[in-house]
């Protein structure tokens, strides 16, 4: 088992240290769909540079980054400027590393959960019942997935600082579901997150719940007053990381400025230059009267599905925290193609759904056809002035509605499958005839 | 009949003999230069200086107005304005081929003012003040929003009196320029009706819009400020110049030859000067001409020639003084000896070329060429670049390169721009070495902007204004500007002792047209339809599987609408069948029983 994955890390690393050295790391870094105005190294160094020379990055409208990460890179780059591609290179093989840590315990936890629930499953279920070597083995598809992932390799070529968004949500990830959860180090990973993009707050509710598990086993009352301290304790731990993470960010920059050219420019949406997104189109042919509410529309969006998925999903954390990850990589503001990476790189932990999905060969066409299209629609809107914005437009919405489709259609399937689970293979209404399964 | 009219004449008389009691000290003085350029053109120059000896700071001065003009003045007081200056142009002055001018001005609109002391709320008070000189002067000024003021720190500094405090304070300073407006006949008439005798005598009769118009160079101006009236600059007063700078085209037309008359120029003769004027001269630069009579001569004859020495610089100059001028009226011409002879004039010791750099509409550069060609001279520039937002200047890329060597510059002030509410300024000092050639660069990003933030005309493209360029040159080739403390262009002539001394020159490069990607302006609603229709599958979707569940029904109980119209129809259609089929058999019953 090691074997693969230790060559799999290597060959990971190799093809990003040799790609780094040819022309298409230039091309990736001034690509529209692998950087947004927030992760775009070139405005990361115009913000070092702005430091360096005695002016607040946060004055003006070009850098979105953190204060930490501007502390972090502006040490970076002065004392080993020739490491910083390899810390991007480093961070995204850690974060693969990360991951594969996370499927060997997410298999643990999901081969114990079924190992509990087994006296409520039908006696046909057998066939749909996950075996854990299976889950284990998965762990190398899950590290070639995200280490050879062209949307990976390419956002660590253009030097996106979404790579330690990445490492900071698997991270999370990683230390909720451990075999002995750290709440300290999760909250930790996810303060990180939320501080950077503000979005992964919303994995704050999976974490949760993971611990509650933790705490009280499978089986236990949302009322009760340990499950309550249980999640308070969680949220404190993150409230505390955050605001710590704040006030230093307050203390290395000495105003609150940053507060808006960061999470301000996130939620407002000033920034109408091109991505993979839904927003930037939208606003830029939005009525202006309009566009306060239709801001906060598709801001409230983005958020709300927190709250039907945790009820629905209560007893699957993991599954939950997998689909909001998804979810944050649709509907954020700024989405770009690192985004994408850290849930296509789970997408074979779920192998025991793909038979209850409808449209995977649809989704992987959508996919593919946008990724070749997107380039070449925006040289020819930008570059060739033969097409318009509506051929981007149309590219990142076909992208949107693959993404969607495919969040929808594996939360279907995992749904499908509990029914099944519980009801056999075969179920059969009140009167004994062979039924239909209906949503209702 | 006559009684009344008497009786009018000697109030107003008596009238007006009270007002100029209590303000005698109101003088006006009309000039023209004018100076046929190397390259072929002709080069005229107007100026108009009201003088006035009252103190700028108190408010109550500006109520009783002689010669200054009223509208104006009541604007300046009003919003507390300590030094203004407006120029409105059409067109860019050619530093390489035409020298320096007496006044730079960019193309477009440029304004800047300073703010007396004490004045509080000063961005208020600016905009109030935009708005009123673009009602005052017909133009679009009013566009001279905060997106599109600075305060620059070290490219200006008050040209009038001001105390030392205030001059070295640029937050009183205001900058804010249009490099797309157009000048025309509607910014000239409102221009004209400042001046003391309108257009009705003296120089400004000259001022018929189809001939200014039609020029390679056209400039209007506007400049007040303070004043010391004595060698100590104990009193103060204030003074108010208009210019009006015209180039003409070179001579091709006239068979070759660079001869001018105020009847080909101006389209008529002078016949009067402005009686309220207390001096009206003409001068005419004549330093190319050896002789009298070597390359042109001037009829009628000049009153008198003088010779000036600035700065190392010889300039001779022919004077007619308009005041003294028969009744037939004046033709001032120049009759040349032979054709032009079109060479490469010998360029200023600093000139400047700013253009944009990179292809498609995502990102570009923009390069000013800056070009000391003394030979043995230094110039230390300070170099300032106002960029509208929508460019998003990268301050790590700016590059200073001497000679393709690249240098670090002395100095550089740096205010970045702020989306939808701040332009980005940009200040270097640098120092440009004898006879070299410096290249200025910075990259930027073209931003993409709301559908309603494009003009009418998207696609045009938008106007970045000129760059300035301001240094003190130690001699005075080319140089034609007004010393800082004189008001008047006869004062160039008694410039004698002006060896040593400094010359402010500011100089404004070439505006830039940048065009920015643009969305489809069609379809709004499309794209919000689109996008909701996208967000909606995935919230519909996310909501039918979060409320619902799943369970088994009986395929043949339960088929939805659809089928159960399909089924009703069906039902129908076999009654109907089976009623007409009763029908034929009924029918052929009774066609039997017949």
């Amino acid at each position: 088992m090691a074997a693969p994955i230790l060559s799999t890390l290597f060959f990971g690393f190799v093809i990003r240290i040799y790609l780094f050295n040819t022309p298409i790391a230039k091309w990736c870094a001034g690509n529209n769909e692998i950087t947004t105005p927030i992760t775009s190294w070139k405005r990361v160094t115009e913000g070092l540079s702005l430091y360096n020379s005695g002016i607040s990055p946060y004055a003006g409208d070009i850098f979105h980054e953190t204060p930490l990460i501007l502390k972090f890179f502006n040490y970076t780059v002065k004392k080993m400027p020739g490491l910083v591609d390899l810390i991007f290179v480093l961070t995204d093989i850690l974060t693969a590393f990360v991951l594969e840590r996370s499927v060997k315990f997410i298999s643990q936890y999901m081969a114990l959960q079924q190992h509990k629930r087994e006296r409520q499953f039908a006696k046909d279920a057998e066939k749909i019942k996950i075996s854990f070597d299976d889950l284990m083995w998965r762990r190398v598809y899950v590290v070639l997935a995200y280490l050879f992932n062209p949307y990976t390799i390419a956002t660590c070529l253009a030097k996106s600082t979404a790579v330690f968004n990445n490492l900071a949500m698997a991270g999370t990830l990683l230390f909720s579901i451990k075999a002995r959860p750290n709440r300290r180090v999760a909250m930790f990973c996810l303060a990180i997150a939320a501080y950077q993009s503000l979005y992964p707050v919303m994995l704050l509710a999976p974490a949760a719940i993971c611990f509650v598990q933790n705490d009280l086993g499978f089986k236990f009352k949302w009322t009760s007053l340990i499950a309550i301290k249980s999640v308070a304790r969680t949220c404190g731990w993150f409230a505390l990381w955050m605001s710590g993470l704040l006030l230093w960010s307050f203390w290395i920059e000495k105003s609150w400025n940053f507060l808006y050219s960061t999470y301000g420019f996130v939620l407002t949406v000033p920034d109408l230059t091109p991505n993979v997104g839904l927003f930037w189109y939208f606003f830029t042919e939005m009525f202006e009267h309009f566009r306060l509410f239709f801001v906060c529309v598709f801001q409230i969006n983005a958020f709300i599905y927190t709250v039907p998925l945790s009820i629905k999903l209560k007893d699957h954390p993991v599954f939950l925290m997998y689909i909001l990850m998804s979810i944050i990589a649709v509907f954020k503001s700024y989405p770009s193609y690192g985004d994408t990476t850290l849930y296509i790189a789970l997408l074979p932990v779920w192998y025991f759904t793909f038979e209850f999905q409808r449209n995977s060969f649809v989704i992987g066409c959508m996919y593919i056809s946008t990724t070749v299209l997107a380039p070449i629609l925006y040289y020819l809107w930008i570059y060739a002035g033969s097409a318009n914005a509506n051929f981007y437009f149309a590219v990142t919405l076909v992208y949107n509605t693959a993404q969607i489709f495919l969040i929808t259609d594996i939360l279907f399937a995992f749904l499908k499958r509990e029914y099944h689970l519980i009801h056999g293979l075969k179920p059969k209404d009140y009167d004994g005839k062979p039924g239909v399964v209906q949503l209702e | 009949m006559a009684a009344p009219m008497i009786m009018r004449l000697f109030f107003a008389g008596s009238f007006l003999s009270l007002i100029s009691g209590v303000h005698v000290a109101d003088v006006f003085n009309e000039e023209l230069l004018i100076k046929p350029l190397d390259s072929g053109h002709v080069y005229a120059h107007f100026q108009f200086t009201t003088k006035w000896d009252i103190d700028i700071q108190t408010q109550q001065n500006f109520t009783h107005y002689g010669l200054f003009p009223k509208s104006l003045g009541e604007v300046l007081a009003k919003y507390s304005v300590h030094e203004l200056h407006l120029s409105l142009t059409q067109g860019l002055w050619r530093h390489r081929i035409w020298g320096y001018p007496v006044v730079s001005a960019p193309p477009g609109a440029e304004l800047w003012a300073w703010f007396k002391r004490d004045t509080t709320n000063i961005d208020k008070k600016w905009s109030d003040l935009v708005n009123a000189l673009s009602g005052l002067f017909c133009a679009s000024l009013n566009f001279m929003d905060k997106t599109a003021t600075v305060s620059p720190k070290l490219s200006f500094r008050p040209l009038g009196a001001a105390d030392q405090w205030i001059a070295t304070n640029s937050t009183y300073l205001r900058y804010a320029a249009m490099p797309g407006e157009m000048v025309c006949t509607e910014n000239l008439t409102p221009w004209k009706k400042l001046l003391p005798c309108d257009t009705k005598a003296g120089l400004s009769t000259f001022f018929k819009s189809g001939k200014l118009y039609d020029t390679s160079y056209h400039s209007l101006g506007v400049y007040y400020k303070s004043v010391c009236t004595d060698a100590e600059c104990d009193t103060t007063g204030v003074e108010l110049v208009q210019s009006l700078a015209v180039v003409y085209e070179p001579p091709v037309r006239q068979g070759g030859k660079q001869d001018w008359s105020f009847k080909s120029l101006f389209g008529r003769f002078l016949t009067n000067s402005c009686p309220v004027a207390e001096a009206s001269h003409i001068l005419v630069d004549i330093t190319g001409n050896k002789t009298l009579a070597y390359h042109f001569h001037l009829s009628p004859p000049p009153d008198r020639v003088e010779t000036a020495t600035r700065g190392g610089d010889k300039r001779k100059f022919a004077i007619y003084d308009a005041k003294k001028r028969p009744p037939s009226g004046l033709n001032l011409a120049a009759k040349y000896n032979r054709n032009v002879i079109y060479k490469q004039p010998q360029p200023p010791q600093l000139h400047a070329h700013r253009f944009i750099t990179g292809f498609g509409q995502e990102n570009g550069g923009i390069v000013t060429m800056l070009f000391n060609t003394d030979p043995k001279e230094n110039l230390t520039v300070i170099y300032m670049e106002m960029v509208p937002w929508f460019i998003k200047m990268y301050f790590h890329t700016l590059k200073v390169e001497i000679d393709g060597m690249q240098e670090n510059p002395l100095h550089i002030h740096y205010v970045q721009a702020k989306d939808r509410q701040q332009p980005c300024l940009m200040e270097v000092i640098l120092k440009l070495p004898a006879n070299t050639t410096t290249k200025v660069s910075i990259d930027f990003d073209r931003t993409f902007l709301k559908w309603t933030e494009y003009p009418p005309d998207a696609n045009h493209g938008f106007y970045v204004t000129s760059a300035v360029v301001s240094t003190v040159l130690s001699h005075a080739g080319q140089y034609t500007a007004l010393p800082q403390h004189s008001d008047k262009l006869i004062s160039l002539l008694s410039l004698n002792d002006d060896i040593s001394s400094e010359f402010l020159l500011r100089i404004h490069t070439e505006t830039l047209l940048v065009s920015l990607p643009t969305p489809d302006f069609s379809m709004p609603y499309n794209v919000i339809c689109l996008a909701c229709t996208v967000v909606a599958i995935g919230f519909g979707s996310v909501h039918n599987l979060t409320t619902r569940q799943f369970i088994e029904v009986d395929p043949t109980k339960n088929k939805g609408f659809l089928s159960n119209i399909k089924d009703k129809l069906k039902r129908k259609k076999k009654e109907t069948d089976a009623k007409v089929h009763k029908e034929e058999k009924s029918d052929s019953i009774e066609e039997k029983k017949s």
